[in-house]
């Protein structure tokens, strides 16, 4: 049974292996594409609803002992996530085929996209650091290779720039890894915890501890780390910002809900704090970003940065309450980002421009597409009845109740400058003077679809909270009291 | 039941677009207007219920398990309410028949319209604090909706933004209260919270949570300084301003207030905030009404006025001060209602809503005239037994007379209230008469757009029914005070009171004086108008709200954008700067805050000069690079620091690892040659000195941090490493002798198979940035 | 000996991160080869170094250098090597197409 945790890994991992030689029929990769990214999905679905129900899986690699070999750890948390990554898969796979041209789609697009998902669903699932850090390495490799795809000189100037920080985080964490194995002498997850917790953590494992932190907010793009983040998403095609978007910087909050809620839980006073600051500067910083700019694809790329600071405010108030906000608010993002990106991809296409200054009217030729982004606009913004209130409540709720005022209302605020900075996009790209000076003829119905099928589990993760809402809650429960987490590690 | 009621709206919203798109005929609006007529009938029959005391209570569990469950709860405030929504909006809807033609975008406009109507009686009914919060948004949205409904004039869409900031500002602001309020009392029931108030009164955060709630009733009701944008959403069609900007959605904060008054009323900073807040809007209010040329705008700021004068009533908290803030809520839900269809009639009809080319309508559309004589005599509080503004306006007069909890701070400041309330109403005389004269009496003063005359009965009805309803609440006030404003007053101060309202009492009353002079002095200022109307130069000159608003939203984006510009330079530089620095400063204090720097000797390896001596040169070689000038050196230095890394893993007895980085370094270094052939030769470093210092503290210094973590991790082992098992286990369970190469294919296998991917995911990496160049344009998709 | 090896280590993470603050992409990446030398020097280090034999079993000894960190290395190293063959290639392409190889010209404008 435990066996199917290595589905979610090695089903977009073989595929992509065996996309990279049939490459050059490219029905054919399509067509299988687009088979396994729905077989997959159904496949996470169910497991995730296994776990869900009859708790944490665990997979002993090659069955060795624990903590000696490497361990996949199904939790909840980690089920969930995969599923939603796997959500946005579908859709983005759908988006690619209508929106990629033939020489992308050549070179390697969806064998590169494959082994993305492969690295993103292992990042989730492992209970490992030193496997972390490989599964970050697949997972930022393969983004490489997507982010040069097309090799334009924008994605060349950005994607620099984009590399070169992603590896100098690589090679800290790394350099971390072994510090903390010269101090507790392992590299288990579980066993980090057990150990961790037994000393109680020192003044030594709090300093490990904030370097992965500097480690991971660079990849979560924290504040003042997000630097390379909001241009560097726009170059690439949609389909990929769009991943990357939903995905990428996902990976590195989650890094961070893992590591300091299982393993340095015991200096709140200081890292948790570090967090709360963090998290207002995160949210003030990234939604200033957002209201700077007139380029649709800049303005969600920088809408990232406040979201990551709601998340990250939920983990340093570290309350059950505000850590099931940030899960919600995780999956709510995810999906959310990547509905975004697709929209504004196809807001783009079809006016032929990025630049809202030369949009105008837009809602006259594509009612559905300008309603559709109003309700992620509002879905973004945190308003409700949609999914991102339901997270972001949860996270001021917790905030409130243990007393973190300023950053709750500074919360409150932001949530008003994200939609100010969205809204616009609908204002001046949908409403006002018709600005084409001819209709395009072409259909963007294909490009249509797979955002709205992303805005359906918005809707439905806002109005049908009552079907999600307790299990977020019991891994909020969990996070907060991980000891089921290390029992189903170390006592298998 | 009920809550089928409040969804009626909701669903005819998702049916309209294809009534409109099946049926072309008929105006669409008809079908529309069956939702508010049934509802209207439907919420009449709770009149007897509410009446003897029973309130009904619906629940349907949204999201139990946080608390969030759609209950919905009709006592005097909420159904009375319920009927003005449906009322006004049926009247409403049958005025926008004629109003809006069929080459309009009905299907749009009825949308929005009942999405707002189903959000609006959502938040008169929801005893759920985030229920209500919910719908609240909803209205908010609504709005935004339909004052921007033609959305390619810049105004609307300006105004529409202005509106949704504003209001959406204060729902979060409340939203924020509603999250304390729940925290302290531990339930999210309104009914539940009333019952808790003295927690919330004798909370520490009392003052926080009473000035969060009352931001969004105060920007939802346009209280000064949050009125700018009702101004600005006249961009509507008029329909929509007659119906959610005068009527309904402006009374949603109200609403709140007087739904919340169990819980903050009879606290002095309640009575200061609201009572303050309410009589200077509606000074400022009636003030500026008459400096306005364009009825829609007058009418808005009219409301903005009346609306804070009944928001002063509230805060007054006295029983008669309830009593008559709901009266006037139901009057000037009448007399504003049908002034603005009045004002979209003469639009209609003239082509103009200018006062300054209106005149001597009277003789073209006689009934019009005479409904807005009824309409303005009556919100001039023109003392005539005929007239339910003048009734409202004594009751309001009189209850700034009266103060029953008397505290120091009450006692100091409500003298001064009757001078405002007299002050405010006559301005509220002066536009009102100005409305009606300068509109229907005079002579014309401008050639119009179209030659004025009567408007077609279907239009006219509406604004008939409304006159009506002033007439008949005129003359018996007490089936209306007896039906629903003293239930009303009941949910509000859980006071029984008398709603006996008379017309005359008697000669020796100070508020008939308070009318008289508002009287005198209302027509002679409006006479000699001419003569002062220079003092709006004076106050208030070049300020106003509006721009106040416009230079915070201008300032917002100028200063977000230049504070990004700052730092977003695209520089990599800058970036790795700004990161590294963050990194030093968070590390440092990190370890100064925790001491987590410690130094042992003990447990180290005997220092042997061999290693030393390679590190030495591994150490220069690194240097070396950086000021090597010639690309071939610098690689070929660099490969010394390589090799002698794989030396150190000869000694460090690393066999494994010392060849795997003779090949790896052997391999690179000919990628890198490869490379740097086909690219530009090192320059040597042209910084400015000042670069080359930051430089050299930001890398010394991230040196010197991970050198002392380093040593520090060292010297704090605190458990056995893990890897006793492997080399007990290697050969029996992996089947090796060399433990690395078992660990790596069978205990960490994942890793390795992993490793391999990576490779080959930078081969196919390279393969595409070779092979695929963009085509004669590179551009995205 | 520890000690002086996390010096080595320091000093190599100095270069490298001196050598990334240039403005050539050549020098960039020549500063990320140092610091990925400096990271594998300090997980060698941070296993106890000159203890024991190499970790071949063989008969009669007991006492071997902790093998786990040396996997670890050349887990490392292999990916080191992909990423850094995969950037060598990128600088060469970037180069040739932004027909510059100074990183303070390819600022590009972030708004627009």
């Amino acid at each position: 049974m435990s066996n199917l945790v290595i589905l979610p890994i090695l089903l977009p991992l073989l595929t992509g292996i065996f996309l990279v030689f049939f490459n050059s029929k490219l029905p054919l990769v399509r067509m299988i594409t687009k088979v396994m990214v729905i077989i997959n999905l159904i496949a996470v679905s169910a497991i995730a609803y296994e776990v869900v129900q009859n708790g944490t899986m665990v997979l002993k690699a090659g069955d060795w002992t624990v903590p000696y070999g490497i361990v996949l750890v199904a939790d909840p948390l980690a089920m969930v996530l995969v599923v939603t990554a796997n959500i946005v898969a579908t859709a983005c796979a759908f988006y690619a085929f209508h929106s990629l041209d033939e020489q992308r789609e050549r070179f390697y697009f969806y064998p590169l996209f494959q082994l993305l998902i492969a690295g993103v669903s292992g990042a989730f699932l492992t209970g490992d650091l030193f496997n972390l850090f490989v599964f970050f390495e697949v997972l930022l490799i393969a983004s490489y290779g997507l982010i040069v795809l097309g090799g334009t000189k924008e994605q060349f100037r950005e994607s620099f720039k984009y590399i070169i920080i992603n590896l100098f985080s690589s090679i800290l964490f790394v350099t971390t890894v072994s510090f903390l194995y010269a101090v507790v002498g392992t590299v288990n997850m579980a066993q980090l915890a057990e150990r961790v917790g037994e000393v109680e953590q020192g003044g030594i494992l709090t300093t490990i501890a904030i370097l992965l932190l500097v480690v991971f907010a660079t990849k979560g793009a924290l504040f003042p780390l997000y630097f390379w983040l909001p241009k560097s998403y726009t170059v690439p095609p949609t389909v990929i910002s769009a991943l990357f978007g939903a995905l990428l910087t996902k990976v590195g909050v989650y890094s961070i809900l893992r590591v300091f809620s299982l393993i340095f839980v015991y200096d709140l006073t200081f890292t948790h704090q570090l967090f709360i600051i963090l998290a207002a500067f995160t949210l003030i910083f990234g939604v200033v970003g957002a209201l700077s700019t007139n380029n649709i694809q800049l303005i969600v790329a920088y809408n990232i940065i406040p979201a990551v600071g709601y998340m990250i405010l939920g983990i340093g108030v570290f309350s059950a309450t505000a850590l099931a906000g940030s899960v919600y608010y995780l999956v709510h993002d995810m999906i959310i980002k990547a509905a975004l990106f697709l929209l504004v991809g196809a807001m783009a296409a079809y006016s032929g421009t990025s630049d809202l200054r030369k949009m105008g009217g837009l809602i006259k030729h594509q009612p559905v597409l300008g309603w559709l982004f109003f309700i992620a606009a509002l879905a973004l913004a945190g308003l409700p009845p949609f999914s991102g209130f339901v997270g972001k409540l949860l996270i001021l709720r917790g905030a409130f109740e243990e007393g973190h005022y300023t950053v709750a209302v500074i919360g409150l605020l932001t949530s008003l400058l994200i939609l100010i900075s969205i809204i616009k996009i609908f204002i001046k790209g949908f409403w006002g003077e018709d600005k084409l000076e001819k209709v395009p003829n072409i259909s963007i119905r294909n490009k249509i679809m797979p955002a709205a099928f992303l805005l359906f589990f918005t809707v439905l993760l806002g109005i049908g909270a009552e079907f999600f809402y307790p299990t977020v809650q019991s891994i909020g429960d969990q996070i907060i009291d991980p000891i089921n987490y290390i029992d189903s590690v170390m006592k298998e | 039941m009920l809550h089928a009621a409040v969804l009626l709206p909701f669903l005819a919203a998702f049916f309209i677009p294809f009534i409109y798109r099946g049926v072309k005929q008929v105006h669409l609006g008809w079908f529309v207007l069956a939702v508010p007529i049934l509802l209207f009938g439907y919420f009449l029959t709770f009149i007897n219920g509410v009446l003897k005391g029973v309130h009904t209570l619906k629940t349907f569990e949204w999201i139990p398990s946080l608390g969030v469950n759609v209950t919905f709860f009709i006592d005097g405030l909420g159904l009375f309410f319920a009927l003005l929504i449906t009322g006004i909006g049926s009247l409403v809807v049958l005025y926008s028949i004629y109003y809006l033609s069929k080459a309009e975008k009905l299907g749009h406009f009825y949308v929005y319209l009942l999405l707002f109507m189903g959000a609006m009686l959502g938040v008169v009914l929801s005893d759920n604090l985030f229920v209500l919060y919910t719908f609240w948004e909803l209205t908010s949205i609504s709005s935004f909706l339909l004052i921007g409904y033609w959305y390619q004039r810049e105004k609307s869409t300006s105004g529409a933004l202005k509106s949704m900031v504003i209001t959406v500002f204060g729902g979060l602001a409340m939203l924020g209260g509603f999250l304390l309020m729940s925290d302290i009392t531990g339930t999210t029931s309104i009914r539940g919270i009333i019952e808790n108030a003295d927690l919330i009164v004798n909370s520490p955060l009392f003052t926080f949570i009473l000035i969060l709630v009352l931001l969004g009733a105060f920007t939802k009701s346009a209280q000064f300084p949050f009125h700018t944008w009702l101004p600005d959403a006249m961009e509507a069609p008029t329909p929509v301003s007659a119906f959610l900007h005068s009527a309904t959605m402006v009374k949603a904060g109200i609403y709140l207030v007087a739904r919340l008054s169990l819980v903050f009323a009879g606290t002095d900073l309640f009575f200061l905030i609201v009572s303050g807040f309410g009589l200077l809007t509606l000074c400022w209010g009636s003030y500026m009404a008459v400096r306005k040329t364009d009825l829609k705008a007058i009418l808005a700021y009219s409301t903005i006025s009346q609306l804070g004068m009944i928001m002063a009533m509230l805060g007054f908290g006295t029983k008669a001060a309830i009593l008559a803030a709901v009266f006037h809520i139901l009057n000037h839900a009448t007399f504003k209602g049908s002034l603005f269809m009045v004002a979209g009639i003469i639009d209609h009809e003239t082509g103009t809503r200018d006062i300054r080319r209106l005149g001597g309508l009277f003789t073209f559309m006689p009934i019009t005239a005479t409904l807005a004589l009824i309409g303005t005599f009556s919100m001039a509080g023109f003392p005539l037994p005929i007239l339910n503004g003048f009734l409202s306006k004594e009751m309001f007069f009189k209850s700034s007379l009266h103060f029953e909890h008397a505290s120091p701070i009450v006692e100091a400041v409500s003298p001064f209230f009757p001078y405002f309330a007299v002050g405010g109403s006559i301005f509220t005389f002066i536009y009102s008469v100005m409305i009606f004269f300068r509109t229907f009496t005079g002579k014309q003063r401008d050639t119009l757009e179209k030659q004025p005359h009567e408007a077609p009965i279907g239009m006219l009805i509406s604004p008939m029914i409304l006159v009506a309803l002033v007439v008949i609440i005129a003359i018996i006030p007490d089936t209306f005070g007896h039906l629903l404003l003293a239930p009303m007053v009941d949910s509000v101060t859980n006071l029984v009171v008398d709603p006996h309202i008379k017309f005359w009492h008697g000669l020796y009353n100070p508020e008939l004086y308070m009318s008289l002079a508002v009287l005198i002095f209302g027509t002679l200022l409006y006479m000699t108008r001419t003569k002062w109307v220079r003092i709006y130069d004076v106050l208030p000159g070049k300020m106003s709200a509006a721009k106040v608003f416009d230079a915070l939203m201008n300032g917002m984006v100028k200063g977000s954008e230049k504070v990004t510009n700052i730092y977003m330079t695209g520089s990599l530089r800058h970036y790795l700067v700004y990161i590294l620095t963050f990194f030093i400063a968070l590390l440092a204090i990190t370890m100064s805050v925790t001491g987590g720097f410690t130094l042992s000797f003990d447990d180290l390896a005997p220092i042997a000069l061999p290693e030393v001596m390679i590190a030495v040169v591994m150490a220069v070689a690194a240097f070396g690079t950086i000021f090597m000038n010639n690309r071939i050196a610098a690689i070929l230095v660099l490969g010394i620091v390589g090799y002698g890394l794989s030396l150190l893993f000869v000694f460090f007895r690393a066999p494994d690892l010392a060849l795997t980085q003779l090949i790896v370094e052997t391999v690179t270094v000919a990628l890198f040659l490869l490379c740097f052939y086909h690219l530009p030769d090192l320059d040597k470093e042209k910084s400015s000195s000042g670069t080359k210092v930051v430089n050299w503290v930001i890398s010394i210094s991230v040196g010197v941090i991970v050198t002392l973590i380093g040593i520090a991790s060292h010297s704090t082992k605190m458990f056995e490493p893990i890897s006793d098992y492997f080399i007990k286990n290697s050969y029996k369970l992996g089947g090796g002798d060399n433990i690395v190469n078992v660990i790596l294919v069978d205990f960490r296998g994942l890793d390795t198979m992993l490793e391999i991917l990576v490779l080959g995911l930078a081969a196919i990496g390279i393969f595409t940035m070779i092979k695929l160049r963009p085509g004669k344009k590179g551009g995205n998709e | 000996m520890e000690i002086i090896m996390s010096v080595l280590a320091g000093l190599l993470f100095t270069a490298g991160v001196y050598m990334m603050l240039q403005k050539q992409i050549l020098k960039i990446v020549i500063g990320t080869a140092l610091l990925s030398h400096g990271a594998h020097l300090f997980i060698i280090t941070m296993g106890k170094l000159n203890r024991g034999k190499p970790p071949i079993l063989a008969e009669d000894v007991t006492n071997y250098a902790d093998p786990l960190p040396q996997a670890l290395i050349l887990t490392s190293i292999v990916i080191s090597f992909g990423v850094t063959s995969f950037l060598l290639v990128l600088a060469y392409r970037a180069y040739q197409t932004n027909g510059t190889d100074n990183m303070e010209k390819l600022r590009g404008n972030d708004h627009e």
